[in-house]
């Protein structure tokens, strides 16, 4: 059934479909309206969910872990300030492989105060152990739940979907919401292998020295490193069941592109319309969107964009000090290639700036034009 | 400490050589019951429920939880004879009680005090409760006479009778209640409230004597002789003289309680126009309505402020919504009097409060040439009573404060030292109110049938006490309540720092309605209204249930041993898994209402499980 409705309310749609068994939040703007709307459906009897209040979203993520750990589906949702409290526990649910899933409205980081879109918070965590998927639209936000708890279940790995603040959360697009009974068949009720279980317990998460701890963090990075497989083939089984195709990254008119331009969320569409601008004028320009961020789909990134010459990343993100982030992860994955594309890192549309067609196709003009890409990046748009 | 069987959850020997081994968390091989973590406890938690405060506050005993609770249940039937066990006139005491309970209640903090009064009005009130009263045991031969049918003697009939004697009440006046009767004014209870209550005795086999005076239809000595058993609650009617000028002489004064009296027994008296009281006590609070009711203008003229008014604060905001009116800080001086033996006019002077006397209230002086008059037709003296002991007769000595007893009530004889002579009410050293009455009868009632079992009386008397405050329980007493869920102590009282406040939701009152004044001081019909079952319902909800476990589960959901289990021998109540239980002390922490008490150690978990059967 297709609904004219706000990226929050896409994930509300989408946990309600789910079945989570727990909901736990502490409200922070602007993702309040998500879990706003799923009290609602807790109080009136919709989602037969337990919907836990408290006090911080250090709380909250910690109440998740305790009902992931009984074996319930969990859920929360926060943004910026939020999850960074959230920090400590988010790697213990890793760690402690609990399959929650977390939606978080990408949001700068104060001081000064800023709530517009800006994926700072989210990638500062991005050494959690968490898997991390970005989205681009309304539609995207309520599909990516669903997958997400498919894949958390499958490689008993939390999962943070991420997507900007206003010009998702608080933007009205139309949405397929599917029929529960699809959902029901794509999502099988969780069935946990490991679970606290009062006739028969065991110690989690006890003492482990030297002796052990290296091993055990080399098995949840060798489970991370098949999300990038299985994710594929979660996504394949979906478009088979709702029709709608997603992957670890996605591309846009790439196979022939000289220049490549990286983006992630919102950015990837007005960097859609600058690719088919710049076509028209007889310039092969291509698009890769990050989707999934961790694991990194090394190998993926390297097939995307090893045949072009240069390539464009679009940060909405400041590691001060460094530059964008994801430049530097896809200058670290494509290093090893023996013949590189020229990487033209920019930063832009810090704090909720706009970044507009225009502003995509005046990066492209400048890397087109430069033989060879500057030491830094390129802070476009800054007042000089 | 024992080691279950089925708990072999021991972890098998295993060898890790590589990553491959490790499980994909950090997770225990073998399950964890092997490892017995109650060897860490120290401390362990007891279930163990307490005296509530309000009971704790109660001279009488009454086990105000214990009926609320049924109320709850909507078994109002099954509260009433609950109730009437450790306190036998909820229709009395619901409506005149003075709510020590109340005062006490450890909600007042929170919100507003629970109506423990109105409750038991209630319950008193419920259309004859079906059957008799449950358990009347048979008669066992010994007899009881009882002197005066005042709310204490009411009270040791009543419970002498529970105990197997054979009652039979002497009341000097043709009706039957005593002060609730002829002391105690219509509007606030109505007569045929205490004409139930003495039907309801007589249901019960005790014999009524009204109009015999004992000391002149029968001497006390002819008591002494015919019955086992004596219980004097004569009471206490001589009235205070205020010892002024003019007093002797003048036609137009009577007591307060002359008044009550009169009106009661359907004799009212004419007052005139203008009445001054003279008192500041409930009797003369009750003269002043009564009067205010008759038609006249009535004024109130007390020595000290309004603070120190030995009245109930709340019957004097009623007179004064009526149109009573007080004049704090004034003493009668002198009568003058007209040739006809009527009033000129009243001359009082103005007092001053000095330093406190013995009992802590500030003692007046007068003020040196303040004097002023006050015109009136009648004058009502309310200044105090004293018990009459000519009926004594020498057997025993009356002091001041009234008979000597020991704590059993039994009194200290002159002659006749074998007798057993129990006194209780207004003629012992107690307060004057109706509870400390019936309390007295009780306590007696349970002394004297300690001596007819012989058995050590101060003993028993000690261990039948409620919590701090003196009252006994009738229930552990006879052995006849039934085991209750939870061990039960009775000597621990549960104070406000024992309740978690946060568990509860604040909920407004639920108050009796009351007439308008304007409607009231018109007439003798009761001014409130008992609840309707709604009400109390809705009322009975605020009951905290201090020290009394009432399977909220807290305890279960918290304790992180998931070592607080549901008995599996009955259904109500927990068990500690001492396997296990760390002593942590988080369900103690979290019980909302004291109910479980930490204990050493080194107390053997057998003995403190134990229930003592008896109770």
């Amino acid at each position: 059934m297709k609904q004219v409705i706000k990226g929050n309310h896409a994930v509300s749609h989408a946990v309600k479909l789910s079945r989570v068994k727990v909901i736990s939040a502490y409200p922070i703007t602007p993702q309040t309206t998500i879990v706003e709307a799923l009290s609602e459906m807790c109080a009136s009897g919709e989602l037969d969910a337990r919907f836990i209040k408290v006090e911080s979203e250090h709380s909250a993520m910690a109440a998740v872990v305790g009902s992931a750990s009984a074996g319930v589906r969990s859920f929360t949702a926060t943004s910026s300030h939020g999850l960074l409290l959230m920090h400590e526990v988010l790697h213990w649910a890793a760690g402690a492989r609990l399959p929650i899933v977390l939606t978080n409205v990408n949001r700068a980081v104060g001081p000064g105060w800023n709530i517009w879109a800006d994926q700072t918070d989210s990638l500062s965590q991005r050494d959690t152990g968490w898997i991390q998927i970005y989205a681009e639209s309304n539609q995207e936000v309520l599909d990516n739940v669903i997958l997400a708890y498919r894949l958390a279940e499958s490689v008993l790995l939390p999962v943070m979907l991420t997507y900007d603040a206003f010009y998702l959360s608080h933007t009205s697009e139309i949405v397929d919401i599917p029929d529960d009974r699809q959902v029901d068949a794509f999502l099988p009720e969780f069935r946990p292998p490991y679970r606290l279980d009062i006739d028969d317990p065991h110690m989690f998460g006890g003492m482990i020295g030297p002796d052990y701890y290296y091993e055990e963090r080399y098995v949840m990075h060798r489970d991370a490193l098949k999300v990038a497989e299985l994710y594929p083939e979660i996504c394949r089984e979906f478009s088979g069941a709702f029709g709608r195709e997603y992957d670890v990254l996605e591309t846009y008119r790439t196979e022939d592109a000289a220049l490549i331009i990286v983006a992630a969320g919102t950015i990837t569409s007005v960097s859609r319309i600058a690719v088919d601008r710049l076509r028209s004028q007889a310039k092969t320009v291509g698009l890769m969107k990050l989707r999934m961020f961790r694991p990194v789909p090394v190998e993926r990134w390297r097939h995307a964009l090893g045949r072009a010459a240069k390539i464009v990343v679009i940060d909405r993100n400041l590691t001060a000090g460094l530059g964008g982030v994801f430049a530097a992860e896809i200058q670290a994955a494509l290093y090893p290639l023996a013949k590189r594309p020229q990487i033209f890192p920019v930063v832009a549309g810090l704090g909720g700036r706009d970044v507009t067609p225009e502003d995509v196709c005046g990066m492209v003009e400048r890397a087109l034009s430069e033989e060879q890409a500057a030491a830094g990046p390129l802070f476009w748009g800054l007042k000089q | 400490m024992k080691v279950v069987e089925k708990r072999s959850g021991q972890a098998k020997p295993y060898a890790i050589h590589t990553w491959r081994d490790f499980p994909p968390l950090n997770i225990s091989r073998g399950n964890m019951l092997h490892n017995l973590t109650g060897s860490w406890r120290y401390i362990k938690p007891l279930y163990e429920d307490k005296v509530p405060a309000c009971q704790n506050a109660c001279p009488a005993g009454n086990d105000i939880e214990g009926w609320i609770r049924l109320l709850q249940q909507g078994e109002i039937a099954q509260a009433y004879w609950h109730l009437k066990r450790e306190e036998p006139f909820p229709a009395v005491l619901g409506r005149v009680c003075f709510r020590f309970c109340e005062a006490a209640c450890n909600r007042a903090p929170f919100d507003h005090r629970l109506g423990i009064r109105s409750l038991e009005r209630f319950v008193g009130d419920r259309p004859a409760p079906a059957g008799d009263i449950p358990d009347l045991p048979p008669l066992h031969g010994k007899t009881l006479a009882v002197v005066g049918s005042g709310p204490a003697g009411m009270s040791a009939a009543y419970f002498a009778r529970l105990l197997g004697f054979a009652v039979t009440i002497f009341e000097k006046e043709p009706v039957m209640g005593g002060l609730l009767r002829l002391g105690i004014p219509a509007y606030r209870l109505p007569r045929a409230v205490v004409a139930a209550e003495f039907a309801a005795l007589e249901k019960m086999g005790i014999a009524l004597r009204p109009e015999t005076e004992i000391g002149v239809d029968i001497p006390l000595e002819a008591l002494v002789r015919d019955f086992d058993y004596l219980f004097l609650a004569s009471g206490s009617h001589a009235s205070l003289k205020l010892r002024i000028e003019g007093e002797a002489h003048c036609r137009r004064i009577m007591s307060g309680l002359e008044l009550l009296r009169r009106f009661a027994a359907d004799e009212p008296p004419r007052l005139g126009k203008r009445v001054v009281v003279i008192g500041g006590g409930n009797t003369a609070v009750d003269a002043a309505r009564t009067a205010l009711r008759l038609g006249s203008e009535v004024m109130v003229v007390y020595r000290r402020s309004a603070s120190e008014m030995p009245a109930h604060a709340e019957e004097v905001a009623q007179a004064q919504e009526e149109g009573v009116r007080f004049r704090f800080l004034a003493a009668p001086d002198r009568i003058e009097l007209a040739d006809d033996g009527s009033i000129r006019q009243l001359v009082c002077c103005e007092m001053q409060l000095g330093a406190p006397d013995a009992g802590g209230r500030r003692r007046p002086h007068r003020k040196p040439g303040a004097v002023f008059t006050v015109a009136a037709d009648s004058i009502l003296t309310a200044i105090g009573e004293a018990p009459r002991f000519d009926y004594l007769a020498g057997i025993a000595a009356a002091e001041k404060e009234g008979v000597p007893t020991d704590d059993g009530l039994r009194v200290v004889l002159q002659r006749c030292r074998e007798a057993a002579i129990y006194a209780g009410g207004d003629i012992i050293d107690i307060p004057r109110t109706v509870v400390h009455a019936v309390a007295a009868g009780k306590r007696a009632a349970i002394a004297m049938d300690c001596r007819r079992r012989k058995e050590d009386v101060m003993r028993v008397l000690a261990d039948i006490a409620i919590g701090t405050g003196g009252a006994l329980s009738f229930a552990r007493y006879t052995g006849r309540q039934p085991v209750p869920p939870v061990r039960r102590n009775l000597h621990k009282v549960v104070t406000k720092e024992q309740i978690v406040y946060d568990y509860f939701q604040k909920t407004p009152p639920v108050i009796e309605e009351i007439r308008a004044p304007a409607d009231r001081m018109t007439s003798f019909t009761e001014d409130r209204r008992t609840f309707t079952v709604n009400q109390a319902e809705a009322e009975a909800q605020r009951c905290l249930h201090c020290g009394r476990c009432t399977e909220c589960d807290n305890c279960l959901i918290f304790c992180p041993d998931m070592s607080v289990l549901k008995r599996p021998d009955r259904d109500f109540g927990y068990q500690v898994d001492f396997d296990y239980c760390k002593g942590c002390g988080i369900c103690f922490a979290e019980c909302p209402r004291g109910a479980i008490t930490m204990v050493d150690e080194d107390q053997p978990i057998e003995a403190s499980t134990a229930r003592r059967e008896t109770e």
